[in-house]
């Protein structure tokens, strides 16, 4: 199994929704209604499922706003700034994530999966 | 009343003392599976002696509160298998707020309330993970009696009873609860020495007219524990005879 797949299971059985109807792009936030309750959740079940450590900190990218004022303040590109602080974000979804803030919380279901993905690398 | 319980094995924090080892025997009672903690050979010693009769439905396990390393031994000794936690431990710090050394009260409040919380948080995600957890910290009637020489025993009581209130309010939903019982003189370790010391006076305050014994406050948290009990959640009970009633 995958590990999009596996996460899908995981939001299913903690959100009571259908795994089919989550994909990569689904928003956790926006999509999901995931509370911070849902998140603390998330992260036990995907520790216990991966075997990995999971900073909910990092993979909700819980201090994506406060960094990027930090980078502004500090007169840093932003999209340099994400990088650094979450490693396991592409700089293309660093981009997207930066061209999205405006609509709302931008935590998507290929974050975890990349987060996951980085951690048992 | 025949009580049920959502699962067997109990976490007993604290587990050496007079009311923990008797808690520990209800607990086999009710066929529950304490599993009792020491902080030194003296603790662990007289846990086996005293549970000695009832091998095998028992086990102990150190753990201290100003010792790191023993909080992931003590989780890896549990392999994410808990139903309930009860939570008698509590160092004794003595003395006037204006008197107490810095390097004193600060690592009582360290061990008593900050390595508290990580323990609270490693035993939330374990019952996270079954939808089921029931945990019980023994406060004190002092921690809302004010009494000079007690500020910062009171004060550790008080910040622990917040930190398991918020658990059974954040995590209620997802089928883990908390209590407080707040017991009065109990006539048991720590309180026995106490009464020694003031003897009746002490007690003709208490509107019963005695202390507590450990046996009435052992059935008492294994009340609490059953299913039944689940509903008193996120809260505090005092049981001290009345004394706190009055003036």
């Amino acid at each position: 199994m995958g590990i999009l797949e596996k996460i899908s299971g995981v939001l299913a059985d903690i959100l009571d929704v259908e795994a089919s109807d989550i994909e990569a792009e689904t928003y956790l936030i926006r999509d999901l209604n995931v509370e911070s309750i849902d998140m603390l959740e998330i992260a036990v079940s995907l520790n216990a499922a991966f075997n990995i450590k999971v900073s909910e900190n990092d993979i909700f990218l819980r201090n994506l706003r406060p960094y990027l004022i930090e980078a502004e303040d500090k007169g840093q590109a932003q999209a340099p700034c994400l990088v650094e602080k979450f490693p396991f974000l592409t700089p293309d979804r660093v981009q997207e994530i930066l061209a999205d803030l405006d609509s709302g919380p931008v935590l998507k279901v290929k974050d975890l999966a990349g987060f996951v993905a980085y951690q048992t690398r | 009343m025949q009580l049920t319980f959502s699962g067997q094995r109990a976490l007993i924090v604290g587990g050496s003392c007079d009311l923990g080892i008797c808690l520990a025997k209800e607990m086999i009672q009710e066929a529950l599976y304490p599993i009792l903690t020491f902080r030194s050979e003296a603790g662990r010693k007289r846990i086996e002696k005293a549970l000695e009769p009832f091998s095998s439905r028992w086990e102990a396990v150190r753990f201290d509160f100003a010792d790191a390393v023993s909080l992931n031994l003590l989780f890896a000794h549990l392999r994410e298998d808990l139903d309930f936690l009860v939570d008698l431990a509590q160092g004794d710090l003595e003395g006037l707020v204006a008197s107490v050394e810095e390097d004193e009260f600060r690592p009582y409040f360290l061990q008593n309330i900050s390595s508290r919380a990580e323990m609270l948080k490693r035993a939330a995600r374990v019952f996270l993970r079954k939808r089921s957890g029931r945990l019980i910290f023994i406060s004190s009637a002092a921690a809302e009696r004010a009494s000079a020489g007690q500020g910062f025993y009171a004060a550790a009581k008080l910040a622990s009873e917040a930190l398991y209130r918020n658990l059974g309010l954040e995590l209620g939903g997802r089928g883990i609860t908390t209590l407080t019982l707040r017991p009065g003189y109990i006539d048991a370790g720590r309180g026995r020495r106490y009464l020694q010391g003031l003897g009746k006076e002490a007690l003709g305050k208490v509107p019963i007219q005695r202390a507590l014994t450990e046996k009435e406050v052992a059935r008492s948290v294994v009340f609490f524990l059953s299913d039944i009990a689940r509903g008193f959640n996120a809260t505090q009970i005092v049981m001290d005879g009345g004394l706190t009633a009055g003036k």
